[in-house]
């Protein structure tokens, strides 16, 4: 059983384990990139491989060399994280005076939908838009300045962003009606709209301001004189029960149920 | 993108409730790793099964020990494969060995199932099956003789003191493989308890409800595998190593059943934040798979037959035929648990606000047939294992090899 002291079995077993253990330390050896490990757990010598890479990007700082103003308001606009070549294409070949052709102005509305395409997953108060309702047949720069994009002035209209409703209620019976009779807008709505919303009606009463029995109709409701309008009337303590008006009418096109 | 896809991603958006984030339609982790616990589980049960035979000295399962390794050996073989089939590279598993990190627990399975594998199954089954492959060489003839010689090692000393030793050897690596069995699946259970993104994974019980559910499974598995060989081969059931095993399991339902209600009642009294869209997971996604299948089906309906066939005056065929049954309930079961925990994980928002689902392909490389296929591998190399091995008493008492 004994080959001096160490029973045969453990030899044999001893000498397949041995066996493994060599040719794992062998393998590694080999296998093993001679760098690995040097600057933590990746291969070092990756590091000369990716410098090798030849360069793509020049960096806003050689823009600056011919185009200070647009890198200038840009680096004090709320683009200012963004770098020149995030919208322009990498540049390192027309910095250097190789390049054939300019990079590209993006004109499309694709590019800027990449960051301001309305995701319920984005923060608060970051401009986004949904693409169908915010002025569909515009291009992005005809109205914003990508150097420079906070708006210097309130949007004309709400129809700027609330398209959709503002074509439903440019030929319903409230046509005539100003957004602003219905809505408390705070003005900083136009400059952050989600951090600042418009107040909305919230009783029975606000419809019966021009639409109760017995109530005339307004010669100046919040500054519009309504008494040109066939207003309609209804008794409000027996019309609809006790349903809220808007649960039966849509108030931006209020004949339809 | 690309139009399979597509049509997936709408299929899975249908069945959205609520809110999720944009990357939580699609499963990330598919059936292929919920065969990966569901395997491994098998191969610390069955394992933990045999050492109750060899440390705790429970004779009545003698008839199971060398059937219960073997099975844990066929089934660590298939442990890793879905786990490579559903990463794809097979080839790059081997590099976390040659530079091991040792801060990634997922990186370091490769090594606790290396020393499982190697330390414990392999070594416990050679030491075990080394006086018999000596026989067997003996009796057989060309490519077969020296199968049996290289599995050997070349081993002939049959002696008296060197079979002694081999029995000391086996104790010994049993004592060993306790701990590691427990460490093999605690391990499987901490990778999901240790998610700390993911309340209904991250728990400190998980590494525990995992293992006796590991214990559970690997004694019913073992309890079939039994009676299914036993009647295949024409031979007689011992009616007290199956009166053991059922015992086992009962108490074992029960230790895992008390955790998981355990896990349960903690949860709901915490109330953390996410308490609302787990019950809501539970309640509509999760209610066939956990309630029904899980609970009802897999723990309850198990317990009460068995303790119906235990604890009454059954006849033993009928006895037999109640294990057997609940048996195979408690695998299904199991496989439920394995699929409440990975797929049911990822079935909820991370905004605690709405539900995804899982549609589960047929075909392609994580699809139903893969998985089918991946099932059913190791009872193919079982078989191969019980042809090349064979662990019944029968196949050892008819002759003893002769020495030298």
């Amino acid at each position: 059983m004994k080959s001096g002291k160490i029973p045969n079995q453990v030899l044999q077993v001893g000498f397949v384990f041995l066996l493994v253990g060599t040719s794992m330390i062998l393998v590694r050896q080999h296998f093993i990139p001679e760098s690995f490990g040097e600057l933590g757990h990746y291969r070092a010598d990756a590091v000369g491989v990716i410098a090798s890479h030849e360069i793509q990007f020049a960096g806003w700082q050689a823009c600056m060399e011919c185009h200070e103003d647009q890198v200038a308001a840009k680096n004090n606009s709320f683009h200012r994280t963004l770098s020149c070549e995030t919208c322009h294409g990498a540049a390192a070949e027309h910095a250097s005076g190789e390049a054939e052709e300019d990079p590209p102005l993006p004109t499309g509305r694709a590019l800027c939908l990449t960051c301001h395409r309305y995701l319920v997953s984005r923060p608060t108060g970051f401009p986004q838009i949904i693409e169908e309702l915010h002025e569909p047949a515009k291009l992005c720069h005809t109205c914003h300045d990508p150097h420079d994009p906070t708006p210097s002035e309130r949007p004309e209209s709400c129809s700027g962003c609330h398209a959709a409703i503002a074509r439903v209620k440019a030929v319903s019976h409230h046509a005539p009606l100003d957004c602003e009779v219905c809505h408390e807008v705070a003005p900083e709505h136009f400059l952050r709209p989600r951090s600042n919303i418009p107040r909305k009606p919230f009783e029975r009463a606000f419809c019966g301001n021009c639409h109760a029995a017995g109530v005339d109709t307004p010669a100046n409701f919040r500054g519009v004189d309504l008494t040109a309008f066939e207003v309609p009337k209804v008794d409000q303590d027996t019309h609809g029960g006790t349903l809220l008006c808007w649960q039966c009418h849509y108030q931006h096109s209020p004949e339809a149920r | 993108m690309n139009p399979a896809h597509q049509a997936q991603l709408e299929a899975a958006l249908q069945q959205v409730t609520g809110f999720i984030y944009p990357n939580e339609a699609e499963l990330h982790w598919s059936i292929l790793v919920v065969i990966y616990p569901y395997i491994t589980g098998l191969v610390a049960g069955a394992f933990i099964l045999a050492s109750l035979e060899k440390v705790f000295k429970v004779k009545d399962l003698q008839p199971t020990y060398r059937l219960a390794l073997l099975t844990a050996l066929a089934f660590v073989f298939v442990a890793p494969i879905p786990l490579q089939a559903h990463l794809g590279h097979p080839e790059r598993a081997f590099e976390i060995f040659l530079t091991p990190n040792p801060s990634s627990a997922m990186a370091m399975f490769g090594f606790v199932y290396a020393w499982y594998l190697m330390v414990v199954l392999l070594l416990e089954i050679w030491f075990e099956f080394r006086e018999d492959m000596v026989r067997w060489r003996q009796q057989s003839r060309g490519l077969k003789k020296l199968f049996y010689w290289l599995i050997s090692l070349g081993s002939r000393d049959v002696s008296p003191g060197a079979v002694a030793f081999d029995h000391k050897a086996v104790y010994a690596i049993t004592i060993l493989g306790i701990p590691s069995a427990f460490l093999l699946h605690g391990y499987v259970g901490f990778i999901f308890g240790s998610v700390k993104a993911n309340p209904f994974w991250s728990s400190v019980l998980m590494p525990i409800v995992f293992l006796f559910s590991a214990i559970v499974s690997g004694i019913s598995l073992v309890l079939i595998l039994y009676y299914i060989t036993t009647l295949l081969r024409r031979k007689t059931l011992d009616q007290k190593c199956l009166n053991a095993l059922a015992a086992f399991l009962f108490y074992a339902l029960i230790i895992d059943l008390s955790l998981e209600s355990l896990d349960f009642i903690h949860r709901l009294y915490e109330s953390e934040e996410s308490i609302e869209i787990l019950a809501e997971l539970i309640f509509s996604k999760l209610f066939i798979s956990l309630a029904i299948v899980q609970i009802l089906l897999g723990t309850i309906g198990p317990l009460l037959l068995l303790a119906f066939a235990l604890f009454t005056g059954l006849p033993n065929e009928l006895k037999r035929l109640a294990f057997f049954i609940a048996a195979i309930f408690v695998q299904v079961g199991i496989f439920s648990t394995r699929w409440n925990v990975v797929i049911g994980g990822q079935l909820f928002s991370k905004s605690f606000r709405g539900l995804t689902a899982y549609k589960l392909e047929l075909g392609g490389q994580e699809g139903l047939l893969t998985a089918l296929g991946l099932l059913i591998l190791p009872f193919i190399i079982l078989y191969v294992l019980l042809k090349l091995f064979p662990p019944w008493d029968d196949a050892r008492t008819d002759t003893k090899p002769t020495e030298g």
